[in-house]
């Protein structure tokens, strides 16, 4: 098994199934793209750089978007 | 109306509207049209796995309104900053309602960590619009930081209790040399007057339009009153005084002539 901690809850894939990249996971994941933001391990990814950053089992993943708010 | 000018950009409308607590996306999406606003706050939350249809973003018409994220949440301006940094991320938009909001009780700002993210964030290219206390010093120091405008409270955000901190108020308007947004606790069309009739440049509205029991009808009331009391701050308010004055002439009443002395 390989994991990533996905907005502090970690999941699961089976061994070699780990999405290879951040563009992968949100797909996975059936995300839209194009209004979510990501960090890895504490660092942002640009968005127009999902499609080539790399994933490696055991990090930690925030995704965030915007909801509504004053 | 004259232009309201921030960071160098013309907005037609000085009435900002807040995307929080309306009861849906179309709900949202009238209120914002009907409020004539041209730019909405919305705030970044992670996105919840299990529920991924709400999505406010996609309600919203990204080319006819400037997103203005805020950094609600953040409890120190570290946190403000990461938050600040991945809105940006996400949309490209390098503009940011800076919000530091320590204490969950009040959601009262706090000052030291505001100023000290807003001088982060403006050496780091943002669009600055600090959220504040109605406090003039600092006012002053986050204009000398580099911030785009000031938005002191009138009273606890979502309280709807009106203008509690006018007289501070007035001197930040008397002061300052960038917009002054008057934000939160403004509960109804006719506080948003009377702030805009104290000068300043605009307000910024959600809870008293997304919570009203007609959303739409309350921001197309907020919308005249805010340009009510824009045209009659410009127009130039008569003077106060504590006896009459007569509107109608004090000479030719139909009565005895000896009587008239």
């Amino acid at each position: 098994m390989e994991a990533l901690k996905i907005n502090g809850v970690e999941k699961q894939f089976p061994a070699g199934q780990l999405p290879s990249t951040v563009a992968k996971l949100l797909e996975a994941l059936d995300i839209e793209g194009a209004t979510a933001a990501a960090e890895i391990d504490g660092e942002i990814i640009d968005r127009e750089k999902f499609a080539e950053t790399k994933l490696r089992n055991g990090q930690s993943i925030e995704l965030v978007r915007f909801v509504g708010g004053g | 109306m004259d232009k309201l000018v921030i960071a160098g950009k013309k907005f037609s409308s000085r009435l900002l509207v807040g995307t929080g607590k309306f009861a849906s996306s179309e709900v949202m999406a009238e209120a914002l049209e009907k409020s004539g606003a041209e730019i909405v706050t919305v705030a970044l939350r992670r996105v919840d796995i299990e529920n991924k249809n709400d999505d406010t973003l996609r309600a919203i018409d990204v080319k006819k309104y400037l997103l203005l994220p805020n950094t609600s949440g953040a409890r120190d301006a570290e946190e403000a900053v990461r938050l600040a940094k991945l809105a940006r991320a996400a949309t490209g938009i390098n503009w940011v309602k800076l919000e530091v909001t320590p204490d969950p009780y009040y959601l009262l700002p706090d000052p030291v960590e505001t100023l000290k993210a807003a001088e982060i964030l403006v050496k780091d290219g943002f669009i600055v619009l600090p959220y504040i206390n109605a406090d003039p010093i600092l006012a002053k120091k986050l204009e000398d930081a580099g911030t785009a405008t000031v938005m002191p409270l009138a009273s606890p955000i979502g309280s709807n209790q009106g203008l509690k901190t006018r007289a501070a108020l007035e001197i930040i308007i008397e002061q300052a040399n960038v917009p002054v947004v008057v934000d939160a606790g403004l509960g109804l069309p006719s506080h948003a007057a009377e702030a805009m009739e104290m000068g300043a440049d605009a307000v910024l509205i959600n809870t008293a339009i997304a919570t009203a029991a007609e959303p739409g009808e309350m921001a197309a009331a907020f919308k005249l009153a805010v340009e009510a009391g824009r045209m009659a701050y410009k127009a130039g308010a008569a003077a106060a005084s504590k006896r009459a004055s007569a509107s109608s002439p004090l000479t030719g009443f139909l009565r005895n002539a000896q009587k008239e002395e």
